[in-house]
């Protein structure tokens, strides 16, 4: 969830000039709130609430910022949500003897925390397959932390299942 | 109006294709006013030609010992007959090599060539050389259909022509039958990978060597037919990343049941990117299916999920998808001969 903060004139047609660059980056509008009570030299406060595609998210935020400037829209602030998502993956290989720790460390360092693990072996030394539970907060995309449990599984010979 | 045929390889599908047309040579005439003749049947050492037309009937009634016919000659070979004897379309059902595509992509080349339309139920050509095949066949103006090589009779190419407001944006599909029987018994009898392919293999399931469907091959061959003719890419087979489902353990499966979910070898196409590899699907996805079965998810524009299932093997489900292609191009000789 994003939520953006701008200041725009109070005179008819303006709001869509501040929908459009959002609408033509592929974000979906949850919420607009004007704060009439605090105009200001005849400039509304908006905050508005959307959501863009997560793949275009860095790229489509820069492009809507970019549109905004070029309309004169006053940008006041702009903040990404704290909603948190869980996932779960799973890990097969010698997930322990190739440093499990590590594996948590690493993903931490990233943001994404392990809030569970979960193991099934037959034998000490046969290979496992550990369900990891992850928490990530919403500025990390899925991409990075795929991106980097690829990197984690190629070094340690790992296979990852995955939503 | 005479339209006239000729089939290479008379193996399973071949002999169901004859079987199924047999049946309903009657539609053609009431539906285009046309007559279908079979001026040739290849196989790998010979084949029946008669210019007039092979009896049909007779040629299935034959079984294996269609080479005592008349017509049989032997040392015959398609790519040498084929801008001699007069044909307007060409059935393609031979084995494919699956690293070149042999011998069904010279058949279909040469075909081409001659200005004869194509139906092909081999899949080798089209993942290795799409691109080459469509722009001969632009430049010959010749009809490509292909329907039976991606899931068989479901059809899931033609899907396309009824699409055409609603763009496709993305696929997630099951394409290989043997790799998901394998993944369904594990999951529903807790059973080891080996004992369930052992299974497979005496059911008939999967070959004595599996490599090909249960590393994914299969699978990514058809998918990125799939994604060329219905996300409108030019891909080929070395564009997928592939992971088959061999190391799947019993132990996977189980934890993956603790959260809800089920293991199977999804073929994926979205954002430009193609993958073969074992995912993580809810228990209620409408893709957790059982069995040999196939099915494909189709993400649209405007219309959310279209998602199609059926029989992704089989002679007749293959031969029926041929139909259809023919069916399909009948239909447009008559229009063509009407203007």
């Amino acid at each position: 969830m994003i939520n953006l903060e701008v200041k725009i004139p109070d005179t008819p047609g303006t709001l869509i000039e501040l929908i459009k660059p959002i609408s033509n980056n592929g974000g979906n509008i949850f919420g607009i709130l004007h704060h009439h009570d605090k105009k200001i030299n005849n400039l509304i406060p908006v905050d508005l609430t959307f959501e863009l595609p997560e793949e275009l998210r860095e790229k489509a935020l820069e492009s809507i910022k970019s549109e905004l400037r070029k309309e004169n829209i006053q940008i006041d602030r702009i903040s990404l949500g704290t909603e948190k998502r869980h996932l779960t993956i799973l890990l097969t290989g010698h997930v322990f003897d190739t440093d499990v720790v590590d594996t948590i460390k690493r993903l931490a360092k990233k943001k994404i925390i392990v809030t569970g693990l979960e193991a099934r072996f037959t034998e000490v030394d046969d290979i496992s397959t550990v369900k990891f539970s992850l928490e990530l907060p919403e500025s990390i995309s899925e991409k990075n932390l795929i991106n980097e449990m690829n990197k984690i599984c190629e070094e340690k010979n790992l296979m990852m299942i995955r939503v | 109006m005479k339209v006239k045929i000729c089939l290479i390889g008379k193996g399973t599908v071949g002999k169901c294709f004859l079987e199924l047309l047999n049946k309903k040579l009657p539609i053609f005439k009431h539906k285009f006013d046309i007559d279908i003749v079979i001026v040739g049947i290849f196989e790998i050492d010979g084949g029946l030609v008669n210019k007039s037309g092979l009896n049909i009937r007779k040629v299935i009634e034959m079984d294996k010992d269609f080479r005592k016919l008349n017509d049989w000659k032997f040392n015959i070979n398609p790519l040498d007959l084929i801008s001699k004897i007069d044909v307007d379309i060409c059935i393609e059902t031979t084995p494919t090599n699956p690293e070149t595509g042999e011998p069904a992509l010279s058949h279909i080349k040469a075909a081409i060539k001659n200005g004869i339309h194509i139906i092909a139920s081999n899949k080798g050509p089209f993942y290795l050389k799409y691109k080459e095949i469509k722009e001969l066949a632009n430049k010959n103006a010749c009809l490509i259909q292909y329907e039976a090589t991606v899931a068989s009779g479901v059809p899931i190419l033609s899907i396309k022509k009824s699409l055409g407001a609603s763009k496709i944006k993305a696929i997630r599909a099951i394409l290989n039958g043997t790799s998901n029987y394998i993944l369904s018994r594990m999951a529903s009898e807790g059973i080891d990978f080996s004992i369930a392919l052992k299974e497979a293999q005496e059911l008939g399931y999967a070959e004595a060597d599996p490599t090909l469907d249960i590393e994914g091959y299969d699978a990514a061959g058809k998918l990125v037919i799939l994604a060329n003719e219905l996300l409108g890419w030019s891909k080929s087979i070395q564009d997928v990343k592939i992971r088959g489902i061999s190391k799947i353990t019993p132990q996977a499966i189980e934890l993956a049941k603790s959260d809800g979910y089920i293991i199977k070898h999804l073929a994926i196409a979205e954002n430009n990117s193609l993958i073969v590899e074992p995912r993580l699907i809810e228990n209620y996805s409408a893709l957790n299916i059982s069995g040999t079965l196939n099915v494909i998810e189709l993400k649209t524009e405007y219309m959310g999920s279209i998602v199609l299932m059926g029989r992704g093997a089989g002679g007749y489900e293959a031969a029926s998808a041929i139909l259809n292609d023919l069916f399909y191009i009948c239909d447009f000789l008559k229009k063509d001969d009407n203007i």
